[in-house]
C-alpha cells in the first residue's frame, strides 16, 4: 500500500471490460454501463490453454491434408503446406519458400510456443525476468497479424483461378484446418490476460519495483 | 498464494483464482481434436476401393495425376504405377471414389484414352491438352467384385451398355478389317467391328461386331456377312469383276451383311450369335449352294485354267462347282488322266424333287450317261483362259456308262471345246509340217534349170540355122545359082521366111520368155506362203486376221 504504486487489484478496483471505467470490484456491476466487473479476465489461462490445445489439434491436419488442389491442363495436383514449400525450394525460389515457411509454419508454431510459455509464466510455473516476459508478450501480439498469409493466398487463388479444365484451384481440407489454427491462436492470444503475468511478479516480489529486483 | 499482509481485500484476490475451475471452453479443443482426427481419418483411411489394372505400357499415365473416368466423370485416380514382376507390363493401382466401388466388377473394362488418329476415327484430342486418362467401362450389373483387371490396349468401339446386338464373326483372313470398321446393311452403316482376335491355333480370326439397337432386327438366322474391304477384282470363268465399296470402307475395311436371294431369312438372332465372314459377296451368295453329290471326272487333257470353285454347268446352268483337283482320287498309278472332284447340287437340276434321296439322283445320272451325257472342260473366258466343267449330251460319242473311281462315281469325259479344237489344229499343223515342201522346191529348181538349158540349146540351133541361111543366101546369090529357075527362088524365099520366125523377134522365143515369167511368179508365191506358215502356223485355217471372239457369259448361281 505504501511502497511503489498501488495496484488496482490490490485496492479492490477493477476496470470495466466494456467501458473501461475503474470502479470497486465489490460493486459487482459497472456503475456506468452495468457490465459485470472482474479484476482479471475470467478463466483467462484455462481458456487460452484450451484454445491452444484446439489449435495444436488442428495444426496436424492443417499440415497433413492438402491445403490447395489445382487442376492444371487436366493434371490434378494436391499440395500440402510442406509440399508446396518444398516445390518452391526445389525450384530455387528461396525467398518465396522462406515466406511460406515463415508465415505458414514458423509463425503459428512460435505463437503456440510463446503463448504456452506465457501461460506457464502466468500460472507461476516459470519465473522469467520481467523484461523477457514483456518481449515475448509483445512478440506474440506482433505475430498474430501475419499468420493468415496462407489462407489469404489460397482465398485469392480460389476466387481468381477458375478457368474450367485449363486451370482451376480449389481449397483443400488443410486450408480449413489451417484457418482454424490461425483463428484459434488469435482467440487464445485475445483471451490471455497479460496482467496475470505482472500479478505473478508482484506476488513474488511485493516490496520492490517489478523491473528491479530478483531475490529469493 | 498472494501474501495476505499486502492484500487488504484478501477475499477478493482469490476470487479470480477460484473462478478457474473447469470451463465450457474445453469443448473447443475437444471439438477441434474430433474435427482434426476426422479429417485425417477421411484422408487416409476412408480411401476408396482399390483396383490393379495391367497395361502394356504406362505411356502418359502418371501416379496421383491420371484420372479414372467413366463417361467423362471422374471416378478415381491412379495411385501408383509399377512395373510388373516379369517386366513385360505395368500394373497401375487405381483408387476409386468410395461411391463408385460397385464399378469394380467382373467384366469391367479399362483402357487408356489418348489422342488417336486413324482412318476411321479421330478421338481423344482433348487428351493432347488435358493429358491422358483411364476410361472405365462398367461390366454387367450383377458381376462379382473383382480388383484385378487387364486393361485394353485399344478402346472398344462401343460401350457395353449401349444397347444393340453383339455378334461374333469368324473368318480365316483378316484383310484390312480392323476394330472400328463399319458394318453396312445395303450400304447403310448400322454398326461397327469392335475388335479382332486370332485364335490361339492361328487358324481363325474372330471379330466382335456390334449392330445398333434400331438395326439389330436385321440380323437373321440365315444372314450372310461378307467383307467389303478394299477393291475386289476377280477374274474367273465368268469374266472380270471389279467391286469398290465406299471410300471409307476401302481405307478401313468394312463388313456388309444381307440375306442371299432365294433363301428364307429365318428368325432374328440373339446376342453373341456366331457367323462366318465370307471373303466377298460371291462367296456369301455361293454359300447357299448345297452340294450333295460328289463326282470325280477324269480328264485326258491339261486342266490349266481350271481352279477350285470353278463352275460346273449343265448346258449353261450352274449346278455345282469344282471341289478339288488332285491325283489323290485316282485309282491306278499309271493313269495319266487328271481327276477333278466336282460337287453338284442335284436339287438345282430337279427342283421339284429336291427332297428325293441321292440314290434316285444317281439312277437319273446313270440313265443320262447312257443317253450320251458327258463332261468336258470348256473355256469360260478367252481373256483369262479360265476353264469350267460342262455337262452336256453328245450324239456321236461311243456309248459308255457311269463308272466308279475310288469312292466316287465318274461321268465319262470328252475332249471338247477349245481343247478339242486345239487338238485338231495341232493335227492339221502336223500334217502341214510333214509335207515334202523342200523336195518340191528342189524339183521346181531343176525344172527351171532344164528350161534354161532348153532355151540355150534352141538359141544355138537358131544361130546354126542363121549360118545355114547365110550360106544358102551366098549360094543363092552365086552366079551359078542364079541360073536356077525362079520357082526354086521363090521356094527358098518362103523357107527364109519360115526360118526368120524362129529368130530373136520370132513368136516361139516370145512364148518361151512368157513361160519363164510365169515360173518366176509361181516361185514367189510359194516363198510368201512358206513365210506366212512360218510366222503363224494356224493362218492356213484362220487366215491372217482373226475376228473378235464372242465371250459367253455364265448365268448366276442358285436362282
Amino acid at each position: 500500500m505504501t511502497q511503489g504504486h498501488p495496484r488496482a487489484a490490490v485496492s479492490g478496483l477493477a476496470s470495466c471490460h466494456t467501458c473501461g471505467k475503474v470502479s470497486p470490484v465489490s460493486l459487482g456491476n459497472c456503475p456506468r454501463c452495468g457490465s459485470h466487473l472482474h479484476l482479471r479476465k475470467s478463466n483467462s489461462i484455462q481458456r487460452t490453454v484450451a484454445l491452444m490445445v484446439a489449435a495444436v489439434a488442428l495444426y496436424i491436419p492443417a499440415n497433413v491434408l492438402p491445403i490447395m488442389s489445382s487442376l492444371e491442363l487436366g493434371i490434378y495436383t494436391e499440395n500440402t503446406i510442406v509440399s508446396g514449400l518444398l516445390t518452391f525450394w526445389k525450384k530455387g525460389d528461396y525467398p518465396i519458400a522462406l515466406v511460406i515457411f515463415t508465415a505458414s509454419i514458423l509463425i503459428p508454431l512460435l505463437k503456440i510456443v510463446a503463448l504456452s510459455w506465457l501461460c506457464l509464466a502466468a500460472n507461476g510455473k516459470l519465473h522469467p525476468s520481467p523484461s523477457r516476459l514483456a518481449k515475448i508478450y509483445w512478440f506474440t501480439e506482433l505475430l498474430g497479424r501475419w499468420s493468415m498469409v496462407d489462407i489469404f493466398v489460397v482465398g485469392i487463388l480460389v476466387a481468381l483461378v477458375q478457368l474450367g479444365n485449363y486451370m482451376t484451384i480449389t481449397p483443400g481440407a488443410g486450408a480449413l484446418a489451417f484457418g482454424g489454427v490461425v483463428v484459434l491462436t488469435m482467440f487464445a492470444a485475445m483471451s490471455f490476460d497479460p496482467r496475470l503475468l505482472w500479478d505473478q511478479l508482484e506476488a513474488l516480489e511485493p516490496h520492490h519495483s517489478p523491473l528491479k529486483t530478483k531475490d529469493s | 498464494m498472494s501474501d495476505p499482509k499486502f492484500s487488504p481485500s484478501a477475499a477478493e484476490v482469490p476470487e479470480y483464482r477460484a473462478a478457474q475451475r473447469w470451463n465450457i471452453v474445453w469443448v473447443v479443443p475437444i471439438l477441434a481434436l474430433l474435427v482434426g482426427a476426422w479429417m485425417i481419418y477421411q484422408k487416409f483411411t476412408a480411401n476408396g476401393p482399390v483396383a490393379n489394372v495391367r497395361f502394356a505400357t504406362a505411356e502418359g499415365i502418371a501416379a496421383k495425376q491420371t484420372e479414372v473416368r467413366c463417361r467423362s466423370v471422374r471416378v478415381g485416380v491412379v495411385r501408383d504405377v509399377k512395373l510388373d514382376e516379369d517386366l513385360k507390363s505395368v500394373v497401375t493401382n487405381l483408387e476409386l471414389n468410395p461411391d463408385y466401388e460397385s464399378l469394380l466388377r467382373e467384366g469391367t473394362r479399362f483402357w487408356v484414352v489418348r489422342a488417336r488418329l486413324s482412318g476411321t476415327e479421330v478421338s481423344g484430342l482433348g487428351t493432347l491438352i488435358a493429358g491422358t486418362y483411364i476410361e472405365l467401362d462398367p461390366g454387367p450389373k450383377d458381376g462379382k467384385r473383382v480388383d484385378h483387371f487387364d486393361g485394353l490396349e485399344t478402346p472398344p468401339a462401343t460401350n457395353r451398355d449401349i444397347p444393340g446386338r453383339r455378334l461374333v464373326l469368324t473368318t480365316d483372313q483378316a484383310g484390312s478389317l480392323a476394330a472400328g470398321s463399319p458394318v453396312y446393311y445395303r450400304g447403310f452403316e448400322v454398326g461397327r467391328v469392335e475388335n479382332r482376335k486370332l485364335n490361339p491355333e492361328g487358324t481363325l480370326v474372330t471379330y466382335d461386331a456390334f449392330i445398333r439397337e434400331e438395326y439389330s432386327g436385321l440380323v437373321k438366322k440365315n444372314t450372310r456377312f461378307w467383307n467389303t474391304s478394299g477393291i475386289d477384282i476377280t477374274a474367273g470363268a465368268s469374266g472380270f469383276k471389279v467391286r469398290t465399296p465406299s471410300i471409307q470402307a476401302m481405307i478401313s475395311g468394312g463388313v456388309t451383311f444381307g440375306v442371299p436371294e432365294g433363301i428364307e431369312a429365318g428368325e432374328v438372332v440373339a446376342d453373341g450369335a456366331s457367323f462366318r465372314l465370307f471373303g466377298n459377296e460371291d462367296e456369301a451368295e455361293d454359300s447357299t449352294f448345297n452340294p450333295t453329290m460328289k463326282l470325280v471326272l477324269l480328264f485326258d487333257q491339261s486342266v490349266r485354267g481350271l481352279s477350285k470353285a470353278a463352275p460346273v454347268e449343265y448346258r449353261g446352268i450352274p449346278i455345282g462347282r469344282v471341289a478339288d483337283i488332285s491325283f489323290d482320287y485316282q485309282n491306278a498309278q499309271n493313269d495319266s488322266r487328271i481327276p477333278v472332284l466336282i460337287e453338284i447340287d442335284p436339287a438345282i437340276l430337279r427342283r421339284e424333287s429336291a427332297m428325293g434321296i441321292s440314290q434316285t439322283d444317281l439312277d437319273c445320272l446313270t440313265e443320262a450317261v447312257k443317253r450320251g451325257l458327258r463332261s468336258a472342260l470348256k473355256t469360260g473366258s478367252l481373256l483369262t483362259g479360265a476353264l469350267y466343267v460342262d455337262l452336256d449330251f453328245y450324239k456321236d460319242v461311243q456309248p459308255a456308262e457311269l463308272f466308279k473311281t475310288g469312292d466316287y462315281e465318274s461321268i465319262p469325259t470328252v475332249s471338247s471345246g477349245f481343247a478339242q479344237l486345239e487338238a485338231k489344229l495341232t493335227a492339221i499343223l502336223d500334217k502341214i509340217g510333214a509335207l515334202p515342201l523342200d523336195d518340191t522346191l528342189k524339183k521346181f529348181g531343176t525344172v527351171a534349170d532344164e528350161v534354161a538349158h532348153t532355151a540355150a540349146d534352141s538359141r544355138r540351133t537358131l544361130v546354126e540355122i542363121e549360118e545355114t541361111a547365110a550360106s544358102a543366101r551366098k549360094l543363092i546369090d552365086s552366079p551359078e545359082f542364079a541360073a536356077l529357075p525362079s520357082s526354086i527362088k521363090s521356094a527358098l524365099a518362103s523357107v527364109e521366111k519360115s526360118v526368120s520366125s524362129v529368130g530373136p523377134d520370132g513368136a516361139i522365143q516370145g512364148d518361151l520368155l512368157r513361160t519363164l515369167d510365169e515360173l518366176r511368179a509361181a516361185l514367189r508365191a510359194v516363198t510368201a506362203m512358206t513365210t506366212a506358215i512360218d510366222e503363224k502356223p494356224n493362218s492356213l485355217l484362220f487366215g491372217r486376221d482373226t475376228s473378235g471372239n464372242p465371250i459367253p457369259k455364265a448365268p448366276k448361281l442358285g436362282r
